[in-house]
């Protein structure tokens, strides 16, 4: 089967088990839920941090840069519905990013991102969340998360996430190294607010990392491209 | 930015670590560093940390002196003086009005501060300026210029010097333009202003493209004795504006555009002028401020609780108290609740939140445990849709078929991109067919690498079409190419967690030359194996042989027929018939040694 197919399935897998929700998010988004609503101000350098399809002749629609939308979308769906938090999900799905491609870069890739909003959600619990999904996924013994600092507009503290990897059944290439994953931190209470809740009584954690990302360390892929190539000499040895 | 060590260490007492213990410091507590590089040559053993400042801290670090103000903290080595705290207040006395100047909106230049230094005299700059210029990647151009570069470089305001003979009644307006206006940069490119563009201009003309760059006509050459320094305060969003319409990006407009405190002008300015007396004499006669609105004072609280709460830890109030007295952030202490005076160049420290970012990346992420969530109090929802295209998959593969995914990207369409990188297709796809068609060609050629009789293949993705994203599911074989929209049941789902996941170890590269089909067909005993003529070929066809299997038999009396189909390829050239053939006569030669008739 498709390498990105099989580790959604697993991804989904992990995270179903600890509580979290897969949920649904459109690839063709607004302005409001890729950036608005997740604290990038209008017109401000953090923008530029992503190279944005935007749509022609919609004002305010564009590609989706990343999964993130589901931070502000999640919470407004469940409350719609009644439902007060604790919330637990995970969306994934393509992502689009506008730049020249190569074999570290493609335009299309896969995303995850995973969110959990409760009373008392930590960052400790996100370094504690990460640990599992990353052994579990690159079949590690053990596993350890790493933080370091960084900035994301819709997090704060933003931190950037790398992994250790240790094991028999892990991939030799990875074992015992430091590799950087992914982008993460506790939720803006501006984030939390836009979703409908009020930051005062809630808090919580959010990740993301690519899915491509994650096929490429765990099965040694050289080109980021051939994930998106269609090619059966590729994709057949899956 | 770059950061050069040697410059750093002007800022403390004792020696400071070598430059790869610096990266590491800020790299867990404060920045990604991009590279080190350590100059063997020109700036004896100095080195150059590449450090990526994140937007956030674009108001204070994009200078020497806030990384050193974050490495004072992080390794708790006090500085020896911060250039904009604890020291005497900034005079700039006299203010006589010698040079005018008028600010139309203060919206757009929240502060204009400027000096009129006469009697300078323009020549090369010092050896340590120069050195330090050069350090991080800067030309040195002449005394004056070099001054205002290495403010910038030193404390994060950009400055600009104007000679002032060349400005006209040594009047100046910060204004927009009323027109579309030609300008020539101090480099000697022209841009054309669009009408609007935020200037600062004498009566006629723009003589500066407001917080961006500096024009030619008032630039500073060897005969020129009389400047006007210019330190302002620009709007973020504006020169981020402009420097986009124009295509031109420069230090400066990197540091407005992450908007820097208005009460740093003023300390550029003094710092600016003083260092250009020193180099090159003259006497600062004037100074001007227009600053109608000075930053408001702000203080943010947060408590250890708080702290904890959201950090998962159990820091002591002075684990607290440490950290901000580290990071030299002036507070009030009421038992676990700390109320913080922010310095006015930390834009960025507005809510708790951002405090307790400053606590954790202090103290040190290493101290976060790796707490799994408790067990979830509702059961997680299954995800239908999700569901319907696994069921697909699932009954699709196992008919034979390979999962492909295709760019959303077409020829046509109804919805399309504004800014696609190189142009093509810009249209999002109506249907999964014409790329799965595409595909299937694609793979057709490869079919006997691939071994397979038929192609087959399928997609599930979204389309866009009659103004909605919809998920279709497409399939491809010799039938043809189909689609239809991804059926979703609403039955209840019984094996979310049972389905299969690839269990290959690795990948492995494959050749991107094309491959050459060869069949052989032979008579051989009824009673032999396939397998062991098989095994024959293989080792008389050698490495080049990247697929072969058996396609056809058929017996006749004593004897049976055996069809072969092998595949040459090479990793590292395109193979000719002459290399197909050769490989076949050692087939032949094996396979006549054992007897065989060769049909």
């Amino acid at each position: 089967m498709h390498p990105i197919s099989s580790l959604i399935r697993e991804a989904n897998r992990i995270f179903f088990s600890m509580g979290f929700t897969l949920v649904d998010s459109p690839l063709l988004e607004s302005d409001w839920y890729n950036f608005g609503g997740l604290n990038f101000p209008d017109d401000h350098p953090a923008r530029d941090m992503q190279d944005t399809f935007f749509m022609k002749d919609e004002p305010g629609y564009l590609l989706r840069t990343h999964t993130s939308a589901a931070q502000v979308r999640y919470p407004e769906m469940q409350l719609k519905t009644g439902i007060q938090p604790p919330y637990r999900a995970v969306s994934i799905g393509k992502v689009f990013r506008n730049e020249a491609t190569d074999m570290t870069h493609e335009a299309e890739f896969y995303q995850i991102e995973g969110l959990a909003i409760g009373g008392d959600v930590t960052l400790a619990n996100l370094k504690g969340t990460l640990t599992r999904f990353f052994r579990e996924i690159f079949d590690g013994s053990s596993a350890e998360v790493r933080f370091r600092p960084s900035f994301f507009p819709f997090t704060e503290p933003s931190v950037e996430v790398d992994m250790r990897i240790t094991g028999p059944s892990a991939p030799e290439k990875l074992r015992d190294r430091w590799i950087e994953i992914g982008g993460a931190g506790m939720m803006h209470p501006n984030v939390i607010r836009n979703g409908g809740l009020d930051p005062n009584k809630y808090q919580g954690f959010a990740f993301g990392c690519g899915i491509d990302r994650i096929a490429i360390l765990k099965w040694g892929i050289d080109d980021i491209r051939l994930m998106h190539s269609a090619d059966l000499r590729f994709i057949n040895q899956f | 930015m770059k950061i050069s060590r040697d410059w750093l260490q002007t800022y403390f007492e004792k020696p400071l670590p070598e430059a790869q213990a610096l990266a590491d410091a800020l790299t867990f507590h404060a920045f990604e560093i991009e590279s080190i590089t350590t100059y063997d040559v020109v700036m004896p053993l100095d080195s150059v940390l590449d450090v990526k400042i994140t937007p956030n801290r674009g108001h204070d670090c994009l200078s020497h002196r806030g990384i050193a103000k974050e490495l004072s903290a992080i390794l708790n080595v006090p500085m020896k003086a911060d250039s904009l705290h604890g020291g005497d207040t900034i005079s700039i006395i006299p203010k006589t009005n010698a040079v005018k100047v008028h600010v139309e909106d203060s919206k757009l230049c929240p502060r204009f501060t400027g000096a009129l230094i006469q009697g300078i005299k323009v020549g090369p700059s010092p050896e340590w300026l120069r050195v330090a210029l050069e350090s991080v990647g800067q030309k040195s151009i002449n005394n004056i210029v070099d001054a205002t570069n290495y403010i910038m470089f030193d404390i994060g305001q950009p400055l600009h010097a104007f000679d002032v003979s060349k400005i006209k009644d040594h009047k100046l307006e910060v204004k927009r333009t009323k027109k579309e206006e030609q300008f020539v940069a101090l480099d000697d490119k022209g841009y054309a202003l669009p009408k609007g563009t935020l200037v600062i201009a004498d009566n006629e003309h723009a003589l500066s493209i407001a917080g961006i760059k500096g024009g030619k006509p008032t630039g500073i050459d060897e005969a020129t004795t009389d400047i006007f320094l210019e330190a302002a305060n620009w709007d973020g969003v504006t020169i981020r504006k402009t420097s986009q319409v124009l295509k031109l990006r420069t230090d400066a407009s990197d540091r407005f555009q992450q908007v820097i405190s208005p009460e740093l002008a003023v300390y550029g300015l003094r710092a600016a002028a003083d260092l250009i007396v020193e180099l090159a004499g003259g006497k600062i006669v004037d100074f001007v401020d227009e600053y109608p609105k000075s930053q408001e004072k702000r203080t943010v609280s947060v408590s250890t609780e708080k702290v904890n709460k959201v950090l998962g830890t159990k820091l002591a109030d002075a684990d607290v108290a440490d950290v901000f007295t580290r990071l030299d952030l002036l507070f009030m202490q009421k038992g676990s609740e700390f109320t913080v005076d922010v310095p006015f160049e930390r834009l960025d420290l507005v809510i708790p939140e951002d405090l307790i970012e400053e606590v954790a990346r202090i103290v040190g992420y290493d101290k976060i445990s790796a707490t799994e969530l408790p067990k979830f109090s509702r059961k997680p929802e299954v995800n239908p849709s999700f569901y319907a295209a696994e069921e697909a998959r699932e009954e699709l593969v196992a008919k034979g078929y390979s999962e492909v995914f295709t760019s959303v990207f077409a020829e046509e369409g109804e919805r399309a991109v504004l800014n696609k990188v190189g142009g093509e297709k810009p249209y999002l796809r109506t249907t999964l067919v014409d790329g799965l068609k595409e595909a299937c060609e694609r793979n057709t050629r490869n079919r006997d690498l691939l071994g397979l009789k038929e192609v087959k293949l399928f997609e599930i993705g979204a389309v866009w079409k009659n103004g909605k994203e919809v998920v279709m599911l497409g399939t491809a074989d010799s039938q043809g190419v189909r689609e239809t929209t991804l059926p979703i049941s609403g039955d209840t789902i019984s094996r979310y967690e049972e389905l299969p996941t690839s269990v290959t170890e690795h990948y492995q590269p494959f050749s991107r030359y094309p491959s050459i089909t060869r069949d052989v067909s032979l008579w051989v005993p009824v009673k032999t194996d396939p397998e062991e003529v098989l095994a024959l070929i293989r080792e008389g066809a050698g490495e080049l042989l990247v697929h072969s299997e058996l396609f056809d038999t058929f017996a006749k009396g004593e004897k049976q027929s055996l069809a072969f189909r092998l595949v040459f390829q090479s990793f590292d050239r395109t193979l000719t018939d002459d290399d197909a053939s050769t490989r076949m006569e050692s087939v032949y030669v094996a396979l006549k040694h054992k007897g065989f008739e060769i049909r």
